[in-house]
């Protein structure tokens, strides 16, 4: 399983987010407001997860900004910070 | 920032952070306080507020939506009273911001209680939430945490035409807390969420509902469902820090109380449902509760708390 896929996966469970699938959620869509619909409370809870599932913390606002923009963007920093 | 980096779907703002008085009618009383202290301001505040209830029906309603609750019982002619009683302490709430910024921070006299508590807290050396509210004065309070020795953070909106200063404006100084704007990338929440990893403190109101649809739970308050954000519990949760309710009332004419009221702590992995969080909202509900009860004319939500809303987390 990718990074991507299993990053979807964990979205949709943790956050509850029951009416969609993985095939779903496009990879380039953005996560907050009208892609995918999460809001500042679920960044919180993201922040949560990914250090639980892949050991990786979100250290500061610039990284979520960059990470934060879509499941590539994201996937994309997991990877890099796991191969570090 | 593009549109869609902000929060979810946005619940209109029923409250503003605006002051009700002009930027002429604040300066006048800045000068008095230069002139002639903080009596000189409190003995101006009887007339100013005279004209405010007797003459501005849309100011005396905005006291009416707490006071209908706090004073079910009171008659309407009580209420002019209570109107009255309410504004005049706001007045001198704000006098005594303003005479702490002008004269110094010797003007007003504050005592905590909870002291050891608090540095008990902060001791764990993993963060700490002041749930602060509306009530009183919670600018005072801020003014009086220097002893604590850690970076201490604010998430503070100020509106567009705020004209209200902070009592460190009026002295010149830098301000002495970092300030989280919510307006900024997802609600400030990946701020505050840092701030605490550091292990510093995060300031944070417990009263009024700021952001998504989802950020609150209704909670009774005063006999009727209000709603109260979770955000400062969800940020517990995520970062394992534990939440002080923190009060600061006037008690004297020189002097505040600043009262620790209740140690919340929230289990980690609560999950997303607002729900989840409902019991500590409720501690927090309680405690702000029991304050009003004592302390009924420190309470300045000027605003429907329990108006109905488009949508319940």
């Amino acid at each position: 399983m990718t990074t991507n896929e299993k990053l979807k996966i964990i979205i949709i469970q943790e956050l509850n987010l029951e009416e969609i699938t993985p095939e779903e959620i496009d990879d380039e869509a953005p996560l907050f407001g009208e892609g995918l619909g999460l809001d500042s409370l679920d960044a919180v809870e993201l922040v949560v997860q990914i250090q639980k599932h892949f050991g990786v913390e979100i250290k500061d606002m610039e990284e979520g900004r960059l990470a934060f923009r879509s499941i590539n963007t994201l996937g994309g920093f997991i990877e890099e910070r796991r191969a570090a | 920032m593009q549109p869609n980096e902000r929060q979810g779907p946005e619940r209109p703002r029923t409250w503003t952070s605006r002051s009700i008085g002009s930027r002429f009618q604040h300066e006048i009383f800045y000068r008095l306080i230069r002139i002639g202290g903080r009596r000189l301001a409190y003995f101006m505040l009887h007339p100013v507020v005279s004209y405010y209830v007797l003459c501005r029906p849309s100011v005396r309603r905005k006291t009416h939506y707490y006071l209908r609750r706090r004073f079910p019982d009171g008659k309407s002619s009580a209420r002019w009273v209570d109107s009255y009683r309410m504004l005049l302490k706001l007045g001198q709430v704000l006098a005594d911001r303003a005479s702490v910024g002008i004269l110094g921070p010797r003007e007003m006299r504050v005592e905590l209680s909870g002291r050891e508590k608090l540095l008990q807290l902060l001791g764990e050396r993993r963060g700490l939430i002041l749930l602060l509210s509306h009530a009183g004065s919670w600018q005072v309070a801020l003014s009086a945490l220097g002893f604590l020795n850690l970076p201490v953070n604010l998430l503070l909106d100020r509106e567009p035409g705020d004209i209200d200063r902070q009592y460190f404006e009026h002295a010149g100084r830098s301000c002495p807390y970092r300030v989280i704007d919510p307006q900024g990338y997802l609600g400030g929440t990946l701020e505050m969420l840092q701030v605490l990893k550091k292990g510093e403190v995060l300031c944070l109101m417990g009263d009024r509902v700021f952001g998504s649809n989802r950020s609150y739970v209704k909670i009774d308050f005063l006999g009727a469902q209000a709603p109260f954000p979770i955000s400062a519990f969800k940020l517990a949760s995520a970062a394992s820090v534990p939440v002080a309710v923190l009060f600061s009332y006037k008690t004297g004419i020189d002097r505040y109380e600043l009262k620790i009221a209740r140690i919340i702590r929230v289990p980690e992995n609560l999950g997303r449902s607002g729900d989840a969080f409902r019991p500590y909202v409720s501690q927090f509900a309680a405690e702000l509760e029991a304050f009003v009860q004592e302390h009924p004319y420190q309470f300045f939500n000027f605003y429907n708390m329990w108006q109905a809303h488009p949508a319940s987390a």
